[in-house]
C-alpha cells in the first residue's frame, strides 16, 4: 500500500528529473519528427514563454503589473526587421540590437515608477503601448507603417524546416528561465519581493529601490526583445497593428496569471497551456466567427483565472508535491561587535523642524538632541506631533525647514535609503515585515553587495541566527512572518534594526500591545544596544516603561517641546502635568 | 484665420463628444478609484443596442438612448456585484485584468451577434450642417455636444442635490464617517457603477451616428476616455468636460497644422505626460491632507 | 442604559479591548479617560458597529446590539460624534447636518423641520448653511457635528474626544452644548483626553488602561483621587 508520505518520497527524484527530461525531449523533437505543424506551435509557445518569464520579473517579483509588454516584442521585432530589410543585417545578429532597444525602453519605463505606482502604472503601460503603436504606424518611412515591412526570406534549405528558428528560441527560453530562476534565488530577487510587499519599508531599510527596479525591468525586457527579433524573421512580414497589439500583452499576462505569478516555472507552464489553445483556436475554427470565438475563449479564460484562481495553477500544484526539507537551524554564537568610538557625543541634533498640514502646525519649530550617553524618550499627549516628528527625521515626510544632523552629518536633503545608510534605523507602531520572505531574509535583505549571489550567504546566516538567538527567536529563522505572534513580529522588526548596526535607533511605541514580560525583555535589549554606543530615541505612552528605561525625556505638546530633562524633573513639571491632564475649564482665558 | 476658427469649432464639438463618452468613467475611476477596462466595451454595447432600435423601429438614436439606459444600468449592477466587489477586496490589479477580460468577452458577443462589418446609424441629421458665417457646424456633432452638456449637468445635479449624490460624495471622501451616519459604502458603490454604466447609453448613441463602428472600436475609446478622466482630475464631472474639450481642440489643431496621423497620438501622449508630472489632473487642486496624529 | 460586559475586540491579530465591563446610567454624563492604547475610542467604535467584538455583549436600553451593523445602531437611537473626520469637507453645513438623518431620508418634511428646530439652537446652521464644511474652523466643525448628532433625536450620544484640536476658549462652548444635550434627556458617554475638563463636566467617570477598566466611580471621586497620574500610567518611580 502506498502511503501519502511514501508517495511524496518517491516524487522527489521525479521532481528534480523532469527538467532535463523535458528539455531533452524538446531538443530531440524536430530531429525525430518531421511534423512542421507542431514545430511551429512550439516556436510560438517558446515566444510566449519568454515574454511571460520576462513579465514575471517585473510583475511577479517586483509587483509592477504591466499591460504593455508587447511593446518589447514589437521594438525587438521592428529593430531587427528594419536592420534586415534596409541594411541587410542578418536577423540573428540584428535581434541582439533589438534586445538592446527593448532594454532601453524598459529602463525608461522603470524611471516612470518613481512617480506612478499601482493602477496608474498599468494605465501608463497601456498608454505607452498605444503611443508607440501610433508612432510606428505614422513613421511609415522607417517602419513601413500599416503597409507592412517585409524581411528577406530565409536562405537555408527546406530540409532544415524551421530548425534555425526553433533552436535559437528554445535556447533563448532556457536562458530566460535560468535568469529568472537565478534572480529569484538571489539578493536582487529578495529585494524585489521586499519592494512588492512594502516598498516604503524597503527604502527605509536602505534598499535603493530605484536601482533594483531598473535592473528587474531591463532583465524583463531584454530577452523578450531578442525573441521578438527572431520572431520577426520567423513571420517574415511585420505590420504595426498586428505587432503592437494589445492581445499579445493579454496573452502574456494570461500565461503568467494562469501558471502562477512570482514563481519560476509558472509562466512557462502557463505559456504551454495558452499558446497551444491559441494556436488551435485560430487554425481549427473556420468561418467568419472564428475571431470572435477566440476572443470569447480568451476573455473567458482570463476572467475565470482572475476570479477563481487568483494565484494560478502552480502554487496549487506545489502544495501537493513535496518540498525540500528545511535546513536544520543551528544557532551560532557570533562575537558582539566592539563598542563604537564615542564621538561626536550628540548622535542626533534636530533644529527648527517644522511641518504643517493644511492650516494645522503639526510640528512647530522643534529642537531636539539625542546624546549618545542617555537613552532619550519622547512623550506627549495624543496629537502632539510625535509621529510626524519621527517621519520628518527618517525622511518619510520631506522637511523643508530646519536641519537634521546625524553623528555630525547633515541629513537635510538625503533620500530615505541614504538616511538608512547614514546609520538611521526605525521601527513602526504596527510592525512592518516582508510577508514573502522568511524571518532570516527579512533581516538580510538590505545587504547590497553582490546582488547576484545567493539570498543568504552562510556568513550572513550565522550572523542573523546570532541576532535572532539573542532575541529568543532562533527557532523561527525560516518561518514566514505570518506565522509569528504580534510580539514576535515586534522583535523581528527590532532584529532588522540590529542587523543594520545603526548609529541611531528610533523606536515608535515599542511596548504597545505586548505583555509586561515581553516589554521587560525589550527594555533589556534596548539597554544592551545602548551600551554598545548606539543612540536611542523612543516614543512611548507607557510612562512606567519610559521611567524605567530613559535617562532623559522630551515632552512634546501641540508641536512644541515644552519640557526636557530627567524623568523625575519632567513629571514634576506643572506644564507637563497640565498638558497630559488638560487645562481646567475656568472662565479666565489662558494667554 | 477661418481655418483656425473652423479647427476650434470642430475641436470644441468633438471635445464635447469625448466628454460624453467619458462620463461613466469619471464616476467609477474618479470617485471609486476602480479601473474599469470594460468602459469602452460598455460604450459599444450601448451603440449596438441603439443601432438595433434604430434598425428595427426607426427610433432616433438619441431617443433610443433613454431606453437603452435601463438595461445598461442593470448590466453595471450585475458586473459590480459579481466581479468588482469580490476582486477589489483581494487585489485591485485583478480587477483590471478581470474587467479587461470582460471587455474581450463583450467584443466577442457583439461580433457573434452582429458580425464584424462596419455599421452606422443614419438619422436625418447625420450629414447635415449649420452655417454660421463662413464656419461649418455639423449638426450631428452639435447634437452630440449638446447631449454631453445636458448629461454632464444632469449628473452634476444628481451628485450635488440628491440624497444619493450626497451619499456618494460622503462615502468616497470618508468611508468611516459615512458608516457612522448609516451610509454603507458597498451599496453606494453598486449605485455608482449602475449610474455610470447607464450613462454610457448616451455616449453610445452619439457614437452610432458620428462614426462607423465595429466590435473592436472599443479599444480606441478606452484609451481616449481614460485620458479625459485623468486629465480632468479624478472625480470631477465638470473637470472631465473641460478636459474633453481641451483634448478635442488639441487633436483638431494637430490635425489641421501637423498631420492627421499624429492626431490619434495626442490623447495617449497627454496621459503619459500628466500621469508623470501632475497625477492629480489639470483641473483639481491637491487636496488638503488631514492633520497627522 | 448602556450595559457592556466582558468585551474583547481588536484589529487583525491584536486585542485592544481585553474584557471591558462598563455601565452607564440613563440620563447621566459619563466620561472615560486613560492613556493612549487603553482602548477608549475602540469601545465607542464597537458600540457604534464599526468594529465587531470577539467576545462579550453590548446592550442599550435592554436591547442587545452586539455585532449589529451601524445602521441598526442608529435606528436604536445611538449616535456617535467621532474624534476626527466626522464631517464631509466637500459638502455644505446644511448637507452635512441633513445627512445625520440619512436613515430617515424618506421622511423629507420631517427631516427639514428638525433642521429648522436645530437652527434655533445652533446659530451656524442659520447663518452659514451653504459654507463647505472644509472651510470651517475646528470649533465650528464641532458645533456642526453636534447639530448633526441631534438630528435623529437620539437617546444616547457617544462623543470621542470632543475637545481634540480646540483652543481653550472653545472648551466652554463644548461644555455648554453637552449640558444642553443632557438636559434634553440624552445619555452622554464621552471619551476625553483632557481629564480635568472631562471630569468637571461628567457626573461619572471611568479610567481605562491596557484594554480594561482600571477604576470607576463618580467624577468627583475619581478626579480628587491622589496620584491620579499613577493609576493612569502605572507607577512612576521618584513619586510615591
Amino acid at each position: 500500500m502506498i502511503t501519502w508520505a511514501g508517495w511524496r518520497e518517491k516524487c522527489t527524484p521525479l521532481r528534480r528529473a523532469w527538467i532535463p527530461v523535458a528539455l531533452a525531449a524538446l531538443i530531440a523533437f524536430p530531429l525525430v519528427s518531421g511534423d512542421i505543424y507542431y514545430q511551429n506551435m512550439l516556436i510560438v509557445t517558446f515566444m510566449l514563454a519568454i515574454g511571460a518569464s520576462g513579465w514575471n520579473i517585473m510583475g511577479g517579483y517586483a509587483g509592477y503589473l504591466s499591460l504593455g509588454n508587447s511593446l518589447f516584442v514589437g521594438l525587438g521585432a521592428y529593430t531587427t526587421g528594419i536592420l534586415a530589410a534596409k541594411d541587410h543585417v542578418s536577423p540573428f545578429l540584428g535581434c541582439f540590437v533589438g534586445g538592446l532597444v527593448a532594454a532601453t525602453a524598459a529602463a525608461l519605463l522603470s524611471l516612470v515608477t518613481r512617480r506612478t505606482r499601482g493602477m496608474y502604472f498599468v494605465i501608463v503601460t497601456f498608454a505607452a503601448l498605444q503611443l508607440v503603436g501610433v508612432a510606428a504606424t505614422t513613421l511609415s518611412g522607417l517602419t513601413g507603417g500599416s503597409q507592412g515591412l517585409a524581411l528577406p526570406l530565409p536562405t537555408w534549405s527546406l530540409s532544415y524546416q524551421d530548425w534555425p528558428f526553433y533552436y535559437p528560441m528554445l535556447g533563448l527560453l532556457v536562458v530566460t528561465v535560468a535568469v529568472a530562476a537565478w534572480v529569484r534565488r538571489s539578493k536582487l530577487g529578495m529585494g524585489l519581493f521586499a519592494i512588492r510587499d512594502d516598498e516604503d519599508k524597503a527604502a527605509g531599510l536602505g534598499l535603493r529601490t530605484a536601482v533594483y527596479k531598473m535592473i528587474a525591468f531591463v532583465l524583463g525586457g531584454t530577452f523578450v526583445g531578442i525573441a521578438g527579433g527572431i520572431y520577426a524573421y520567423y513571420v517574415t512580414f511585420l505590420n504595426t497593428a498586428a505587432v503592437f497589439d494589445i492581445i499579445t500583452s493579454v496573452l502574456i499576462v494570461l500565461a503568467v496569471l494562469l501558471g502562477g505569478r512570482g514563481t519560476v516555472w509558472g509562466p512557462v507552464l502557463g505559456a504551454f497551456i495558452v499558446a497551444p489553445i491559441s494556436n488551435l483556436t485560430s487554425t481549427s475554427l473556420g468561418g467568419s466567427d472564428a475571431g470572435a470565438i477566440r476572443l470569447l475563449l480568451f476573455g473567458g479564460l482570463l476572467g475565470a483565472v482572475a476570479i477563481f484562481l487568483p494565484r494560478g495553477v502552480l502554487p496549487v500544484l506545489s502544495r501537493l508535491l513535496p518540498t525540500r526539507p528545511p535546513v536544520p537551524v543551528q544557532p551560532a554564537h557570533v562575537p558582539v561587535p566592539a563598542a563604537r568610538p564615542v564621538e561626536p557625543s550628540d548622535v542626533l541634533v534636530v533644529r527648527g523642524l517644522r511641518k504643517s498640514f493644511g492650516g494645522l502646525r503639526a510640528v512647530d519649530g522643534v529642537d531636539l538632541t539625542v546624546p549618545r550617553h542617555e537613552i532619550t524618550g519622547l512623550i506627549g499627549p495624543n496629537g502632539s506631533g510625535k509621529t510626524t516628528l519621527f517621519n520628518l527625521i527618517d525622511g518619510t515626510i520631506p522637511s523643508r525647514d530646519g536641519s537634521i544632523t546625524l553623528a555630525g552629518r547633515s541629513l537635510d536633503h538625503a533620500s530615505r535609503p541614504a538616511r538608512a545608510h547614514a546609520g538611521l534605523a526605525r521601527t513602526y507602531q504596527l510592525p512592518r515585515l516582508f510577508g514573502s520572505l522568511t524571518v532570516v531574509e527579512n533581516l538580510v535583505v538590505p545587504e547590497r553587495h553582490h546582488l547576484w549571489s545567493t539570498r543568504v550567504t552562510p556568513v550572513e546566516r550565522a550572523r542573523a541566527l546570532g541576532v535572532l538567538d539573542n532575541l529568543g527567536l532562533a527557532a523561527y529563522a525560516d518561518s514566514s512572518p505570518a506565522d509569528l505572534s504580534y510580539g514576535q513580529r515586534k522583535l523581528v522588526e527590532l532584529a532588522q534594526v540590529l542587523w543594520l548596526d545603526p548609529v541611531l535607533v528610533m523606536l515608535d511605541e515599542p511596548a504597545a500591545g505586548i505583555s509586561p514580560a515581553l516589554s521587560a525583555r525589550l527594555a533589556d535589549l534596548v539597554r544592551s544596544l545602548h551600551q554598545r554606543g548606539v543612540g536611542i530615541l523612543l516614543v512611548e505612552h507607557d510612562l512606567a516603561f519610559i521611567a524605567d528605561l530613559c535617562q532623559r525625556v522630551c515632552v512634546l505638546a501641540n508641536g512644541n517641546v515644552i519640557a526636557h530633562g530627567s524623568v523625575a524633573e519632567v513629571s514634576a513639571d506643572v506644564a507637563v502635568v497640565d498638558a497630559y491632564l488638560g487645562d481646567s475649564v475656568l472662565p479666565a482665558v489662558r494667554s | 484665420m477661418i481655418e483656425l476658427g473652423q479647427a476650434l469649432v470642430f475641436g470644441i464639438l468633438i471635445g464635447g463628444v469625448y466628454a460624453l463618452m467619458a462620463t461613466g468613467l469619471t464616476l467609477t475611476f474618479g470617485v471609486m478609484k476602480i479601473v474599469n477596462m470594460a468602459q469602452g466595451a460598455f460604450l459599444i454595447v450601448s451603440t449596438y443596442l441603439c443601432y438595433a432600435l434604430w434598425q428595427h423601429f426607426g427610433l432616433d438614436p438619441i431617443l433610443a438612448a433613454f431606453v437603452v439606459m435601463l438595461p445598461m444600468a442593470a448590466l453595471g449592477l450585475v458586473v459590480y456585484k459579481l466581479v468588482i466587489e469580490r476582486l477589489e477586496r483581494i487585489d485591485p490589479g485583478l480587477t483590471i485584468v478581470a474587467t479587461f477580460a470582460l471587455a474581450l468577452i463583450t467584443e466577442a458577443f457583439l461580433a457573434l451577434i452582429w458580425g464584424p462589418n462596419q455599421k452606422t446609424t443614419t438619422p436625418v441629421y447625420f450629414n447635415q450642417a449649420i452655417h454660421i458665417g463662413q464656419l461649418v457646424v455639423p449638426r450631428a456633432q452639435l447634437y452630440a455636444c449638446l447631449l454631453a452638456i445636458v448629461i454632464t449637468v444632469a449628473l452634476r445635479q444628481t451628485i450635488k442635490r440628491t440624497w444619493l449624490g450626497h451619499a456618494i460624495t460622503a462615502a468616497s471622501e470618508n468611508p468611516e464617517g459615512a458608516r457612522l451616519v448609516g451610509i454603507e459604502p458597498a451599496r453606494v458603490g453598486a449605485w455608482i457603477f449602475a449610474i455610470a454604466t447607464g450613462s454610457t447609453a448616451f455616449g453610445g448613441a452619439a457614437l452610432s451616428f458620428l462614426y462607423q463602428f465595429t466590435p473592436d472600436t472599443q479599444d480606441a475609446w478606452l484609451g481616449l476616455t481614460l485620458s479625459v478622466v485623468i486629465l480632468g482630475g479624478l472625480g470631477s464631472v465638470a473637470g472631465a468636460f473641460a478636459a474633453g474639450v481641451l483634448l478635442g481642440v488639441a487633436e483638431s489643431l494637430t490635425t489641421a497644422y501637423v498631420s492627421v496621423r499624429w492626431a490619434t497620438a495626442v490623447p495617449t501622449l497627454l496621459i503619459l505626460v500628466v500621469l508623470t508630472i501632475r497625477p492629480q489632473g489639470l483641473f483639481t487642486r491637491l487636496t488638503r491632507q488631514d492633520a497627522a496624529s | 442604559m448602556i450595559h457592556i460586559e466582558g468585551l474583547w475586540a481588536g484589529y487583525g491579530g491584536l486585542d485592544i479591548l481585553r474584557g471591558v465591563d462598563l455601565r452607564v446610567a440613563r440620563g447621566s454624563i459619563n466620561c472615560v479617560v486613560g492613556p493612549n492604547g487603553a482602548g477608549k475610542s475602540t469601545v465607542l467604535k464597537t458600540i457604534s458597529g464599526l468594529l465587531w467584538p470577539r467576545q462579550g455583549s453590548i446592550s442599550i436600553d435592554g436591547v442587545d446590539l452586539t455585532g449589529k451593523p451601524p445602521a441598526t445602531i442608529l435606528h436604536a437611537g445611538v449616535v456617535q460624534v467621532p474624534q476626527r473626520n466626522g464631517l464631509f469637507a466637500k459638502l455644505t453645513v446644511r448637507q452635512n447636518v441633513l445627512l445625520g438623518a440619512y436613515i430617515h431620508r424618506k421622511r423629507r418634511k420631517h427631516v427639514e423641520q428638525r433642521y429648522d428646530q436645530l437652527a434655533q439652537r445652533f446659530p451656524l446652521l442659520r447663518e452659514r448653511p451653504d459654507t463647505p464644511a472644509g472651510a470651517l474652523s475646528g470649533g465650528q466643525r464641532r458645533a456642526v457635528e453636534f447639530a448633526r448628532a441631534m438630528m435623529l433625536d437620539p437617546k444616547v450620544v457617544l462623543l470621542d474626544e470632543p475637545t481634540l484640536g480646540l483652543d481653550p476658549a472653545s472648551l466652554a462652548i463644548i461644555r455648554d452644548s453637552v449640558r444642553a444635550m443632557n438636559a434634553d434627556g440624552v445619555t452622554v458617554l464621552m471619551v476625553e483626553q483632557n481629564v480635568r475638563f472631562g471630569l468637571t463636566l461628567a457626573g461619572h467617570a471611568t479610567v481605562m488602561s491596557a484594554g480594561r477598566v482600571a477604576l470607576t466611580g463618580t467624577a468627583d471621586e475619581v478626579r480628587d483621587r491622589p496620584n491620579l497620574m499613577d493609576v493612569f500610567f502605572g507607577a512612576v518611580p521618584g513619586r510615591t
